[in-house]
């Protein structure tokens, strides 16, 4: 077999690389890679093979044959012909999609923890501080199973009247409604949702639903209803403890914070 | 010692494909286990007695399935029996499409799924009490998909009376759509069949046919058997020709007596399929009779089949976001009027409709599906096509319930002021009154008259004082609402939305359809999308192209030449 010329060797290594970056590691152990990324090691290994080349004459001078066998001699030709077509061809499709590419849409960034107002309000009535308010039934898991229960059984009604339809009814933010929302609504299954709340961030977020974002929560598409305007203070209360009860996970409290 | 690991892994398969084969046939005995599934996961819905009235029950429709009474619309089984355990076990793992009904397959475990299904079963007795396992619906003779069949299926679709409550190209219009009722009194909207992704039970073609065979037990939609199928016990032949002289003004004696031939012929047939219905043995006379007649039901139904298949696209469209985002195509010259062919040039965009549930009176059962759209935009103006399902067509109808006058209508809503980059607040509409919105308000009772609004939030809209030059105009067919608007690019009003080719703006449906009590915030709505008015593509994509390619080649050339004369230097 004839061996391969350094030029040959270091093209199969250029072309190697971004089919293995697009399609291997984008395509088949489907971890995409952004462009711009993908620019960026393309020319890492474009550094390395000028760096390569250059290091010694005799090296360069290998390298550069291939092409200007290419260019001047008459055995040639037929290769000469090709690329004298192909590579003009090639920058031609190259410059016209990048000049004909169609604008996208802007995306939309989100603020997914938007940071709650110092007090606790239903309706105009102040309940208390942010970090202070607690669940007033959460006692009861200990105090009193019996009441607890009760509690979280109005709470499972409560979701189902209301939240389902968008949770879920795994409380995995897959209700019939969720698709075709956005953005979608939460999903409590997440192990980074409760645990990272107190239980009154989850009261002011249900109490005044989506239009009661802060400022800085752009960017005010959320379809989260003012429920203080349907729900008792006490039925939003029994929903939180359904929502852990149901999932499992236990919400932040105070003390633990760090 | 390779052969024995052979043999190993052989046994190993085989055991699994017994076990799964097993398990595949028939739920586990009932047991507590069961009983805490269904109570933790499904009680809300179907109630712990399984009488289908949850606490959630009152805000649904179609309504949880009431399992006492062992009418199940999905199954695999012929009409009037019970489903097949798997059938159970199918519905709880896909779930209902277009019905609150999720899919469990995440949720629960197989196992889990397994022992309600068994659970489920103790809530009526004739599971327990059936002496034979229910007769499955054979599917062996399917009729492939071809033009020919579906044209045969297309003809029996109005002899059959389909027409009645799925309307005239399947749109669920039919005239008796509003009047459907199940066995429980409630209201029962007959399938639009164009919306396969809706379909309870899939919409595959055996998934249709088995539909037509063993009937949607518990809803209007009747099994094909019986005197609910026309020329029952018939030929195809027999019943055409029975069609045709009933269609004849004028019988000839002998025409006469063939017509009455045949409808003794269809009698007979319907009284066997009743007698059997009602556990009368059948001699062997009549079993040939209904079996004969069976055989023409099942070869109708697969054409029939083919041809509902026919009327869906493959998938639900999707939604317009990303790739999909909503271009208004850039037109020299007048803009298409309403009919015009230009719009079937290209596909529209799909935003699908969701209930309103944020502010009372809230819409929980939405009938409305989604909004398609198409635009074009001249220098000066641009026009819009809306187009959206309808299964009725209410102009100005009193709601018995809240005594409100209902209508249908579409609102389209933009911001009055497009917010500059991503980061900028986007105007909010429901309850919110952060950012005015701009609103075209259409109702069905003025088709041909958009009206103009600034509003603050869903309850605080103002008609604007300064109606601008908008043209619209309105149609309903076979189920289908078109609308369409134009209106100037620029105006004086600054209160209208201002539009320039390029700039995204978001946009956003509001959808009320009468028949379904939709009234001031209960309806339908979308959340907020983007649409563009796309720009005329810059010509400077056909001379940089070819002069980059020109280059290309003098450099080539160049170097060419360099290289050579280097060489004629060096030699």
């Amino acid at each position: 077999m004839k061996k391969l010329s350094l030029f040959t060797i270091c093209l199969i290594i250029l072309v190697g690389s971004w089919v293995f970056l697009r399609f291997v590691v984008g395509g088949i152990i489907s971890v995409p890679i952004p462009g711009s990324v993908i620019a960026m090691y393309m020319g890492l290994i474009i550094i390395a093979i000028l760096v390569h080349i250059s290091v010694e004459d005799s090296l360069f001078r290998e390298f550069r044959r291939p092409i200007l066998e290419t260019l001047v001699e008459d055995k040639r030709r037929p290769h000469r012909r090709v690329l004298v077509v192909l590579i003009p061809l090639l920058l031609l499709g190259y410059t016209y999609s990048i000049i004909a590419q169609r604008a996208n849409p802007p995306g939309s960034p989100r603020d997914a923890h938007p940071s709650p107002p110092l007090e606790l309000t239903y309706k105009n009535e102040v309940i208390g501080t942010m970090q202070d308010v607690v669940n007033p039934f959460r006692h009861y898991e200990k105090d009193d199973p019996e009441a607890f229960k009760a509690h979280v059984e109005n709470g499972r009604r409560v979701y189902h009247q209301n939240c389902f339809y968008c949770h879920g009814d795994d409380l995995d933010g897959q209700g019939h409604f969720a698709p075709y929302l956005q953005p979608l609504p939460a999903n409590f299954q997440d192990p980074g949702i409760i645990p990272n709340f107190q239980e009154s961030f989850f009261f002011w977020r249900i109490a005044k639903g989506g239009p009661g974002l802060p400022a800085a929560g752009t960017p005010w598409d959320s379809a989260m209803p003012i429920w203080e305007d349907t729900l008792t203070k006490d039925e939003i209360w029994d929903v939180i403890l359904f929502l852990s009860d149901y999932t499992g996970y236990q919400f932040r409290t105070f003390g633990e914070a760090h | 010692m390779r052969i024995r690991t052979v043999a190993l892994l052989l046994t190993l398969f085989g055991i699994l494909v017994v076990f799964n084969f097993v398990h595949a046939q028939n739920a586990p005995e009932a047991s507590e286990k069961g009983k805490e599934v269904y109570e933790n996961s499904c009680a809300h819905c179907h109630g712990t007695e399984g009488r289908g009235d949850g606490s959630a029950a009152e805000n649904l429709l179609p309504k949880p399935r009431d399992f006492t009474r062992g009418l199940y619309k999905i199954r695999s089984t012929g009409t009037g029996e019970l489903p097949t355990d798997q059938d159970l076990f199918d519905i709880i793992t896909e779930g209902m499409p277009g019905s609150s009904m999720p899919g469990w397959e995440t949720a629960l475990s197989a196992n889990d799924r397994w022992e309600v299904v068994a659970y489920i079963k103790t809530f009526y007795d004739g599971f327990k009490e059936a002496e034979a396992p229910p007769k499955q619906i054979n599917l062996s003779g399917k009729v492939p998909y071809s033009e020919q069949s579906v044209e045969t299926g297309k003809a029996l679709y109005t002899e059959l009376g389909c027409v009645e409550c799925h309307g005239n190209i399947g749109r669920g219009d039919g005239t008796s759509a509003p009047d459907l009722t199940d066995e429980w009194g409630f209201q029962s909207w007959p399938a639009n069949l164009t919306q396969g992704w809706n379909f309870r039970g899939g919409s595959d073609t055996e998934a249709i046919f088995k539909r037509f065979i063993g009937g949607l037990a518990g809803s209007a939609m009747p099994a094909f058997e019986g005197d609910t199928f026309p020329g029952f016990g018939l030929t195809a032949e027999e019943s055409n020709r029975m069609l045709e002289l009933d269609n004849k003004d004028e019988m000839t004696a002998a025409e006469e007596e063939e017509s009455g031939q045949l409808y003794e012929k269809y009698d007979a047939a319907v009284d066997i399929a009743l007698n059997l219905a009602e556990g009368t043995e059948l001699s062997a006379e009549e079993k040939q009779i209904y079996d004969d007649a069976m055989k023409v039901v099942y070869e109708k139904s697969w054409h029939l089949a083919n041809y509902v298949k026919s009327l869906m696209p493959e998938k639900r469209p999707e939604p317009a976001i990303g790739n999909n985002v909503l271009r208004s195509q850039y037109l020299q010259g007048a803009l298409p009027a309403i009919d015009d062919a230009a719009w079937e040039t290209f596909e529209a965009r799909y935003f699908p409709l969701v209930g309103q549930v944020v502010i009372e009176p809230r819409q929980f059962n939405p009938t409305l599906d989604g909004v398609h759209v198409k635009s074009f935009y001249n220098d000066t103006e641009v026009a819009f096509l809306f187009i959206w399902d309808d299964r009725t067509h209410t102009t100005d109808e009193t709601d018995e319930e809240t005594g409100k006058t209902v209508e249908d209508a579409l609102a389209v809503q933009f911001p009055v002021k497009i917010p500059q980059g991503p980061t900028a607040p986007k105007p909010y509409f429901l309850g919110g009154g952060r950012l005015p919105v701009y609103l075209w308000h259409w109702k069905a009772s003025a088709p041909d008259q958009v009206t103009e609004l600034t509003a603050k939030g869903i309850n605080n809209a103002e008609v604007q004082e300064a109606q601008g030059e908008l043209q619209a105009q309105g149609t309903y067919t076979n189920g289908q609402y078109k609308l369409w608007v134009k209106r100037a690019l620029k105006t004086d009003d600054k209160k209208d939305l201002q539009l320039e080719p390029g700039v995204f703006v978001p946009i956003a449906f509001s959808a009320w359809d009468g028949a379904n009590g939709d009234v001031d915030t209960k309806r339908v709505m979308t959340s907020w999308y983007t649409f563009v008015l796309e720009p005329v593509p810059s010509s400077k994509r056909f001379i940089y192209p070819p002069l980059i390619a020109l280059l290309s080649v003098g450099f080539l050339f160049g170097l060419r030449a360099f290289v050579l004369r280097k060489n004629s230097e060096e030699a």
